[in-house]
């Protein structure tokens, strides 16, 4: 029993640690566009294949499959992920900033589908599973005779340090205020002279990037990536935002520990539990937004007539 | 007439002739993008179309005219589109697939005629109508499955199961707003979806296959229509029941929009926080337009179900709500015409593109996102409301 709960806690942590960091992103776009990037996760699930694609030809024209192309590739790839972001934004997503609400998921929805079609015909055999390599392996320690990876202690331990990254950058650099700034206000930003050209290029970049870093950590989870697993992800991301509170850094990565954790849960302790996941964690999702309607960490906003 | 910007108040015998001739039109262009088959031919007929509402931005008194002309002889309006309606097997003939297609979009006409009522008129989102629209598909297969019930029992009940179902979604409805409440109706729609696909009695992911067609006064819709000596093939049964769905939902669509609930809607939509000072109950409004929404869909899903006789669940899945979602956004919110526009549109744009056959959905995405940033307005925006007397 304890080697199951310590094995399943690892579980638990590695794949919200993930998930906080695909939340985040949906979480700092609605927060300066106030426009719901539906496409987020698919944007961040091209990360592993253009990863991928890069490791091979940096293979092809240096020989031998190094690890080093692999690493290269690999920073390449979340580089890239972050302009991706970027260029979408000027192309398309800004245009719905100021439009209906509505209008700019289905829109986003619509490019979702754009990005995964792309990637299905623009790769190789992209409509097969391809396999991805775990990036670090091996195993760090043991606590009670379960093994725990290094590849999970990357993973939280990067997740701390963008985290901690962010909220530097957030906090502490002019850029990062000019980013809280819009997100108050943005005509009052405007009005004090911030370019919001230049916050929503950075705000792209690095909600983008940091997508592209989940997506890579999910597809080296899984084993595997796909051109189509942009859809959950988005959807568990953005769930894991909104239940923590869109907006809210702090409410990301609590909604992504909780997503991930009724995930876990529902694996491990009820039968059948692996095909019924999503079913509790949308459930879920449901129930905390009857009894908390703005999220857990979210602020309720009062209405001014 | 308030329209000052009609040049001139059309008259009774212009507007008999406006009306046959538009609508004539209409039905004409929809024939020929049905029949088009090479890629050249799509893309000219879609350039037309283009052209078309080019025109209609360029000189917006285009649509007001037909709009008046159309609305100043309601009989022969009505009657020409009844006689189209009626004839269109006819000239289809046995093309069966053609009908397939009108059948379809006439279902997903029903279902964006629905989704209005929330997003339309009172601009609450909703990603769960394919969800009703499963659930109607299913309570009305399984009771024909497991206990025999015929297709026309089962369309009120199925119609029942599906609005206590809208009911329940309303409720946390009450609660939540905005991106919080499209998130609401996601996961209820990704719940349905799991569950349908999980359970045994659904027939998980293979779904339910053999639903037996339904039949009137000893006619069964499996067979060919015989009328007059025509014959027309067995998917002309199907064609006129669809057809008599969406004019249910067009007249119910009308009846709401007139009526109290409609404007309490439209209040809603223009602020909610007014709304509640004026004494509407928003909760109560809300919660109406969800169920509303419901019941017609499982009309639209018992329908679907007994036309193609299986279902999985992969046919409710979260983009059909999406794809829903998209047609009445295209179509223009809040504009029974449009929205139909725009669920004929989006059906029967997606088999067309087929002429591109594995590249169809990307060209359907980028056709939405353009769509979305030439005119986001819809193709038809709403029409403000008129009082009073006509002069």
């Amino acid at each position: 029993m304890t080697e199951l709960l310590v094995q399943q806690s690892v579980n638990w942590i590695t794949l919200g640690s993930i998930y906080a960091l695909l939340a985040i992103g949906f979480s700092l776009i609605f927060g300066v566009l106030n426009v719901i990037h539906f496409s987020h996760g698919d944007v961040a699930m091209t990360a592993p294949f253009i990863a991928l694609a890069a490791a091979q030809a940096l293979a092809t024209v240096f020989g031998a499959a190094a690890p080093i192309w692999l690493v290269l590739a690999v920073l390449g790839a979340v580089l890239c992920v972050g302009l991706i972001g970027v260029a979408l934004d000027k192309a398309i997503i800004r245009r719905f900033r100021d439009a209906p609400a509505m209008m700019a998921l289905v829109a986003t929805v619509a490019l979702g589908i754009v990005i995964r079609e792309l990637i299905r015909h623009l790769y190789p055999q992209g409509s097969n599973p391809h396999a991805f390599p775990r990036l670090v392996s091996g195993v760090a320690f043991e606590i009670t005779g379960v093994p725990v990876s290094w590849f999970a202690l990357t993973v939280v331990g990067l997740t701390v340090l963008l985290v901690a990254l962010l909220f530097v950058f957030l906090h502490k650099t002019p850029l990062g205020l000019r980013i809280r700034a819009a997100s108050e206000d943005r005509i009052v930003a405007r009005m004090m002279g911030i370019s919001d050209g230049r916050v929503f290029r950075a705000t792209f970049l690095v909600a983008s990037a940091i997508g592209a870093i989940a997506g890579l950590l999910f597809a080296s989870y899984a084993g595997v990536t796909r051109f189509d697993f942009g859809v959950m992800a988005g959807l568990l991301g953005f769930s894991a935002a909104v239940i923590g509170g869109l907006g809210s850094m702090p409410g990301a990565i609590v909604g992504g520990l909780i997503i991930a954790g009724i995930e876990v849960l529902a694996q491990t302790f009820v039968p059948e539990g692996a095909s019924y996941r999503l079913v509790f964690v949308f459930m879920l999702v449901i129930v905390v937004l009857i009894f908390r309607p703005a999220g857990l960490l979210g602020r309720t906003i009062m209405e001014k007539v | 007439m308030g329209g000052s910007a009609s040049p001139a108040a059309p008259g009774a015998t212009s507007a008999v002739a406006t009306s046959i001739l538009l609508q004539l039109g209409g039905a004409a262009l929809l024939y020929a993008i049905l029949k088009a088959e090479q890629g050249w031919q799509v893309l000219t007929l879609l350039g037309l179309l283009g052209f078309g509402f080019y025109l209609l931005e360029r000189f917006p008194w285009l649509s007001d005219f037909a709009t008046e002309s159309l609305a100043r002889v309601p009989v022969v309006t009505a009657a020409t589109a009844a006689v189209i309606v009626l004839g269109f097997p006819f000239v289809v003939g046995s093309n069966t697939y053609i009908l397939h297609l009108l059948i379809v979009a006439q279902l997903y006409a029903v279902l964006a005629l629905a989704l209005n009522f929330q997003l339309g008129s009172a601009n609450i989102p909703n990603f769960a109508t394919g969800a009703s629209y499963g659930i109607g598909a299913y309570v009305s297969a399984l009771l024909a499955l497991n206990f025999g019930v015929s297709f026309w029992l089962t369309l009120p009940i199925a119609a029942l199961a599906a609005t206590l179902f809208g009911f329940i979604i309303g409720i946390p409805s009450m609660r939540t707003r905005d991106t919080y409440l499209a998130l609401v109706t996601i996961a209820f729609g990704v719940v349905v979806h799991q569950l349908l696909n999980n359970f045994d009695w659904t027939g998980g992911p293979n779904g339910l296959v053999g639903i037996p067609a339904p039949s009137l006064f000893g006619h069964s819709f499996a067979d060919p229509l015989n009328v007059f000596g025509w014959k027309l093939p067995s998917q002309a049964n199907f064609y006129y029941l669809a057809a008599a769905l969406v004019v249910l939902a067009i007249v119910t669509a009308n009846r709401l929009h007139n009526s109290r609930i409609g404007l309490a809607w439209n209040a809603l939509r223009a602020d909610e926080i007014a709304a509640k000072a004026q004494g509407i109950n928003v909760a109560w409004y809300k919660v109406l337009a969800f169920a509303v929404d419901a019941f017609l869909a499982a009309f639209a899903g018992t329908i679907y179900a007994f036309y193609v006789s299986y279902i999985s669940p992969d046919n409710f899945t979260f983009l059909v709500s999406v794809t829903i979602m998209t047609m009445v956004i295209v179509g223009g919110m809040d504009n029974i015409f449009g929205v139909i526009v725009g669920a004929f549109l989006l059906t029967i744009l997606p088999e067309k593109l087929r002429a591109f056959s594995d590249y169809r959905l990307l060209f359907f995405g980028i056709v939405i996102i353009l769509f979305l940033m030439i005119r986001p307005q819809g193709l038809f925006p709403q029409r403000l409301r008129q009082y009073g007397g006509r002069k």
